[in-house]
Order: C-alpha cells, then structure tokens, then sequence
C-alpha cells in the first residue's frame, strides 16, 4: 500500500512537472513569413484575416511573435491577446506553420472550444410590436458580445475556469406586463444566473422588479428613464446614461445661440418622461422660458401628432424639444412639415441616431438634433473590444449594418458582466454584486461606473446633428466632430 | 395665432382627417355588415398596403397617389385569394372563430412583413405637399388635402357601385337577407368573394394613402382597427354617408379636445374616441344614421 502510493505520488508529480513545461517545442523553429508594424486600428484578428483570410488564426500570431521575441528584442511579447499597441512589431507565419501551431486547417470553423461551464443569462427583448426595431439593435448588441467571449476571447475567466455564456431569449411583445411575464420565466424555470434588460424604460421598469424580488442581477443598457433608480433596488445595474441628462448638451449649445423660449412635447412614457424632466430643469438654469410641456399617448400616429403640431405652432417658441422613439420622431417631422410648423431649432429624443431617420426622411431630416449615448467616431479606448471603430467594423462584419447606440450600450452590458465576474473571480450574486458595485473601467462604448443606486455616472452624454444627411456629433467639444449649425428645418425659410 | 385661429385650424385638421378615416375603416363595415365577420385583421391590411405602396416609391420613383392604380387591383386579387382559401370557411360559423381566425391572421401578416422588411419606420415621398396659408399661420396642409379628395373619390365609387350595378345590389341584398338573397338566385359565395375583396382593396388604398403622412411599421396595424371599430358604430354597418359623418365627427371630436386641451390633451382625444364608441353602442346601436343592421353578433 504505502508503495503504491510512493509510485502514485512520483507519478503525479511528474505529471505536474510535464503540464508546467512550455507545450510548444515548435516555437524554436518559427520563421517570420513576415513582418507586420501594429498601425492604429489594428487589432490581431484583423491581421489574421488580412493574413490568412481567417479571423480566429491570431492565436498563431500572438504565439508566433512571443515565440521569437524570447530571441529578438525587436518584437513584442503579447501579454493580452486583446491589446496591441502601435508600433509593435509582430512575427506572422507561414501558412503551414500557423495551421501546425493551431493544430487545424485555417479557414476552418473553430472547433467549439471545452469550457468548464456554461453562464445562462436571460432576457427579454421585443422582436415584435411598437419596440421592435430597436429591440432588434438590442439583441444584435448582445449577440456580439456572446460570440466575442465564446469564440475570440475563450470564455470568462473565473479563477482558473473558462466559462462561456448562453443567453435565453425570449420576445417581449413591446408589453410591460409580458415581459415581466416572461422574466418570472427566465428566472424560475430557465434557471438564468444572470438578467439582461430589454429596450425601452417602460419595459425595464416592470422587468427589473422581477429580478429585484428573486434576488438576481440585472444589467440593462436601454432603461435611462430617472424614476428606475429611484426604486432602492440593489441588483439593478445600467451602463447607459441617465435621461435627464438626455438634451443637457443641445441646451447648452442653444443658450449659447441666445435662444430664449422652448416648447416641449413628448411620448407619456417613463423615459421620454425622464428627457423632458430634465430639459426642464437645464431650461432653468440657463434662463430659458418653457412655454408649454404637452404629452401625447404610445403608438402615436398622425391624428394624434397634428393637433400637438398646431398648438406648438401658435405658441412660436424659438425651438423644440421632444419626441419618444424612432417611429413618432419621423412622425413628427412629416407632420412639422406638412402644418409648416417652423420653430429655429427641433431636438427629437430618439431618432436622428437612427441611420433609418436620415435615410427614410431624406432632405427633411436635414439640421434636426438629437442625442447619442454613443458614435462610432467618438475617442474612447477600451479593453476586450478597442475603439468605437473596431465595434463598428466588427459590427457590421457580422450583422451587415451598422451599430446604433443601442447596439452597443447592450454590447457594454455584457462587457460590464464580464469585468465584474473576472474581478470577482466567482458567479455568486454577492460577489458579482459588490464587484459591479466597484467596477471602473473604459470601455469602447465610454466609461462605466456605477453608483449607489445602479446609474452609470461616469459617462458623458452628446449631441449630434444631421448634416448632409449624416448624424455628426456636435457637442460636447470635446467629442464634437463638426460645429453646430443654427440653420432653419429644410421645410422653412431663413 | 389667437383661439378662433387654433380652433379653425383643429377644426380643418379633423375634417381632413375625418375623411381619411372614413375611407380607411369602410372596408372594415361593409364586409361586417354583408358577411358578418369581424375582420381584426383590417389594421394588418392597410399596412400591406402601405407598404406595397412604399416598396413602390422607394425602387420605382412612384408617386403613393399615383400608386394607387397599381395597389387598388393589386389588394383586390389579394382579398379575393384570401376570402376563397380563408374566409369563405368562417362566415357560416360560429362569431367567435371569426375573431379567432382574423385575430391569428393579423399576428401572422405583421410578423410576416416584419421578416421581410425589418421593423424599421419607412415613409413615403409625394410630390403634393405644401401648405396653403389662409391666414395668420392657419391653413390647409395640401398633402391631407389630397387625401380626402382620393377620399372621397373611392367612396363615391363605392356608392355609386353598391346603389346601381347589379353586383352592388346584389351585394346589398346578401346583406339584408341572405336566405332570399338565394332564394332570387344570387350566388352567394361569388358575392362574397367580391365583396371582401373591393373591401381589402378599399383597405389598402387607404393605407397608400396615409403613407406620406405617417410612419410606417409593421405593427401599426391594431390602432387603426381599433378607431375603425369606433367608427363603425357611429356609422352603422355597410353606410358609407354614415361612414363619412361618422369619420368626420371623430375626427373633430379627436382634434378639437386634443388641441384646445393643454398638455394631456391628445391622450384625451384617442380616449374619446372610445367613450364615444361606448356611448353610441349603449344608446343607438344601429348607428347614428342606421345601417345595414345593427351592430351586433349574429
């Protein structure tokens, strides 16, 4: 016995011993079939397709590049996959070389990697109804997120486990009470370890409260509307900018333009509730005059959009600012238009971000404002996904269109799930909780960091503009990528 | 711009509207009134509609009005394929399958187009819009305008077809009574047919209509349902006079209290349109101006 155990012992540690050694014997072997110098925007699996016309052969890259710099001090050793930066000098391989390395042909579909676990996230989204655009634009966000941890990064790291993710889906219908429905679901059959919210503030309302009873996470990144933090809920989490703070910037710019009087309408819902609150009080504090605050119902369509049309036409306020989501917002501007309702400036609350707003209202959308949580030209750099451009390029490589701002504040949501559970080291809710609680990081979607209550206050909101029939960003400064023009609506004269 | 002004306005505003509507939820009441089902899926048609019209502005550079010659035969071939395979099959049935069955169709139309088009908001362009100042900022928007007068137009037609052509009695007498409808050799089921599908193309039209002045999505559908129920009450099934005064009157009624009263204001008006639907159901349920029959389950 004690010798069995003497043999047992020495073949363990052997086998330690072997598991320690470095696994690749190859590396001394690598010739450099070329050179690349990292330029700006480049990240290691657009080298790869570049290369080898294979995004998921960078592996051989990073492998390749670390295996000569041990030699050769003019390459860099790649810490983190993840970051390169500029002027490194990289090691490419040959074909051959890098398929040896990777233990598979490249071009091939990566075999599915073994991860310890699967982490079953749930959420609800609107595939159908009056959200569903945007829900799409959601999900889509989420989705990229998924394939990025499954298939680039190789799982979330929990101390020594890769663990993957899996999101349940189900469609909330546009409908409050449906998608809290469907939460109970998630949580207390599908047995989700975490919560994703769904689009829109009214939905995130019913939702969060769901999770909040079962004691569950729940990350959201569409939900902006001031009266969701308001509730003393722990586990409600969002990455987005809080509504208030939605037209502080166009304010700013037209208090700078001598703009003295506002008239404000606006879809009844929680969020757009939330926007005009807020533009109310910069109004205030910048000394400007709101003539009048009108509300209009859900699902709004032309009947209900004119007489809001003609009220704000006889008052003659010097602008306006309102709106609700993407469909009223166009609904507004034909129905501007048709009424020759001419205020100096329109600010619409969701809508001219919409790359469909420009599109489908052509020359009318020209000079309308409206805010953004997040453009693709803005500067902010980010670990796991780099700069806004790469989001954007790797966006549109897989859904063929490109990110609105939804996309990716959804995409931050997972992110925000990822730092926190890594940072934590665990997936139990406490953990992840006070992890999340504590998380300050830059993302490429902006910085993210939450406070008490689960609003993320670290992020600037801006303004953009269409000009050319193309949504620019146009305050703050110093995001501002083009100057404000103080130009009548194309349907008005100067 | 003073009230008298703000009044004037709302008041042009609702009879412009008020003609649209009428055109919009006709389809709605005549195949109700004639063939007794309800068609929960009138909203989804208009829709199609639309977007028939839109996938021809957008490719083909067609004017929505002018689109109209292509959309009014195109919707008909589509309501009378849909009444033949469909229909046919739950007008002699119970009322609550008929609920079913369109109510199913609706869901399936919406998520259908949404496949294909994505849930995106489109809109159309014409070439008639402006609008003509009368005074002091109050005027007709010339793209509503034009709306009531193709309005008007189709329900013209409508009339004059279902007073003086044998098929349009044909059609009234199924309605009245189709026992002795068969009795003096109508054929029923032809009649039928052709009834849904002048209503659906009647349905579209109005959708091609509105494309101009609105968003279009797929789920827009359930709303103008709803106000076609409104309407239809007030109106009296089948009554296309009652129609026009029914869409007018909500049309006013909708604008008046939506511009004069400040802030809520248009979520009261889209209320009153349902109050008043109560109001004429429990008081005069044949309509205000009679009907078909009244207004009731068979």
């Amino acid at each position: 016995m004690k010798r069995g155990i003497k043999v047992f012992t020495i073949m363990a540690l052997l086998a330690l011993v072997f598991s320690l050694l470095p696994g690749q014997t190859l590396a001394q072997e690598v010739t450099c079939d070329s050179e690349v110098v990292v330029q700006a925007d480049d990240w290691l699996s657009k080298i790869a397709e570049k290369f080898y016309g294979d995004v998921l052969a960078f592996p051989a890259i990073a492998q390749a590049t670390n295996a000569v710099a041990a030699d050769d001090e003019s390459y860099t050793t790649i810490e983190n996959v993840d970051l390169i930066e500029v002027g490194w000098k990289l090691c490419v391989p040959s074909t051959a070389d890098a398929e040896a390395m990777l233990n598979r042909s490249i071009g091939a579909a990566m075999a599915e990697v073994e991860f310890d676990g699967i982490i079953r996230i749930g959420a609800a989204v609107s595939e159908t109804g009056s959200l569903a655009q945007a829900g799409e634009d959601t999900r889509e966000g989420y989705d990229l997120w998924v394939d990025f941890v499954n298939h680039e990064y190789g799982g979330i790291q929990v101390g020594d486990q890769r663990y993957g993710v899996e999101i349940i889906y189900y469609d909330d219908e546009s409908d409050a009470d449906t998608a809290a429905n469907l939460v109970e679901r998630l949580i207390s059959e599908d047995q989700v370890q975490f919560m994703f919210g769904p689009y829109s503030s009214g939905l995130t309302m019913s939702t969060s409260a769901v999770a909040e009873q079962h004691n569950i996470i729940f990350i959201e990144g569409n939900g902006s509307s001031e009266t969701l933090f308001e509730r003393g809920f722990q586990n409600l989490f969002a990455t987005l900018t809080p509504a208030s703070f939605y037209t502080r910037s166009a304010m700013d710019l037209f208090a700078a333009s001598g703009v003295q009087t506002v008239a404000i309408a606006y879809e009844d819902e929680p969020f757009s509730a939330s926007v005009l609150a807020g533009t109310q009080i910069w109004a205030e504090e910048l000394g400007m005059e709101v003539l009048a605050v009108e509300t209009y119902p859900r699902g709004a369509t032309v009947a209900e959009i004119d007489p809001i049309v003609t009220k704000l036409k006889a008052l003659n306020a010097d602008v306006f600012v309102g709106g609700g989501h993407l469909n009223d917002g166009i609904a507004f501007v034909r129905s501007a238009k048709s009424l020759e309702y001419c205020p100096q400036a329109m600010v619409l609350t969701a809508g001219p971000n919409f790359p469909e707003f420009a599109e489908e209202l052509g020359a009318d959308a020209e000079n309308v404002l409206g805010p953004t949580q997040w453009e693709a030209t803005m500067g902010w750099v980010g670990a796991y996904l780099g700069t806004p451009g790469e989001y954007d390029r790797r966006y549109q490589a897989m859904f063929n269109s490109v990110p609105t701002y939804q996309s990716a504040e959804s995409t931050a949501v997972g992110l925000a799930l990822h730092a926190a559970i890594e940072a934590a080291g665990s997936m139990e809710t406490d953990a992840v909780r006070q992890a999340l609680r504590d998380l300050d990081i830059v993302t490429f979607y902006g910085p993210i960091n939450f406070d008490d209550t689960g609003k993320n206050v670290a992020k600037p909101m801006a303004s953009g503009q269409i000009q050319d029939g193309v949504f620019t960003v146009v305050a703050p400064s110093d995001a501002a990528v083009a100057d404000f023009k103080f130009e009548p609506l194309s349907w008005c004269d100067g | 711009m003073n009230l008298s002004d703000l009044i004037l306005q709302a008041v042009i505003n609702g009879i412009l509207i008020g003609g649209f509507y009428a055109v919009m939820m006709l389809g709605f009441s005549v195949i109700w009134g004639v063939m007794g089902v309800i068609n929960l899926a009138h909203g989804e048609f208009l829709m199609v509609g639309a977007y028939l019209t839109w996938v021809l502005n957008r490719q083909y550079g067609i004017d929505p009005f002018i689109a109209l010659i292509v959309v009014l035969p195109a919707m008909f071939l589509l309501g009378y394929i849909f009444q033949r395979i469909l229909i046919n099959r739950i007008i002699e049935r119970p009322f609550l399958i008929a609920l079913l069955v369109t109510y199913g169709l609706s869901v399936a139309m919406a998520s259908t187009v949404k496949l294909i088009y994505k849930a995106d908001p489109r809109v159309t362009d014409t070439a008639l819009t402006g609008f003509w100042n009368l005074s002091d900022g109050v005027g007709i928007p010339a793209t509503k305008f034009y709306i009531l007068i193709a309005a008007l137009i189709m329900m013209a037609g409508l009339y004059l077809f279902l007073q003086y052509t044998r098929l349009g009695k044909s059609i009234r007498a199924a309605a009245q009574n189709k026992e002795a409808a068969r009795m003096v050799g109508i054929e029923i089921g032809q009649v039928y047919a052709i009834t849904f599908a002048i209503c659906i193309a009647l349905t579209g039209a109005a959708g091609a209509l509105i494309s101009p002045t609105t968003s279009i999505f797929p789920f827009m559908g359930p709303v103008l349902t709803l106000k076609a129920f409104a309407i239809t009450a007030m109106a009296g099934l089948g009554n296309i006079p009652g129609a026009l005064m029914g869409g007018i009157i909500l049309g006013l009624v909708e604008n008046l209290i939506a511009t004069l009263v400040p802030g809520v204001g248009s979520n009261l008006g889209i209320t009153s349109s349902f109050i008043l639907l109560v109001v004429v159901l429990v008081t005069r349920p044949q309509g205000l101006f009679g009907g078909l029959k009244p207004a009731e389950a068979r």
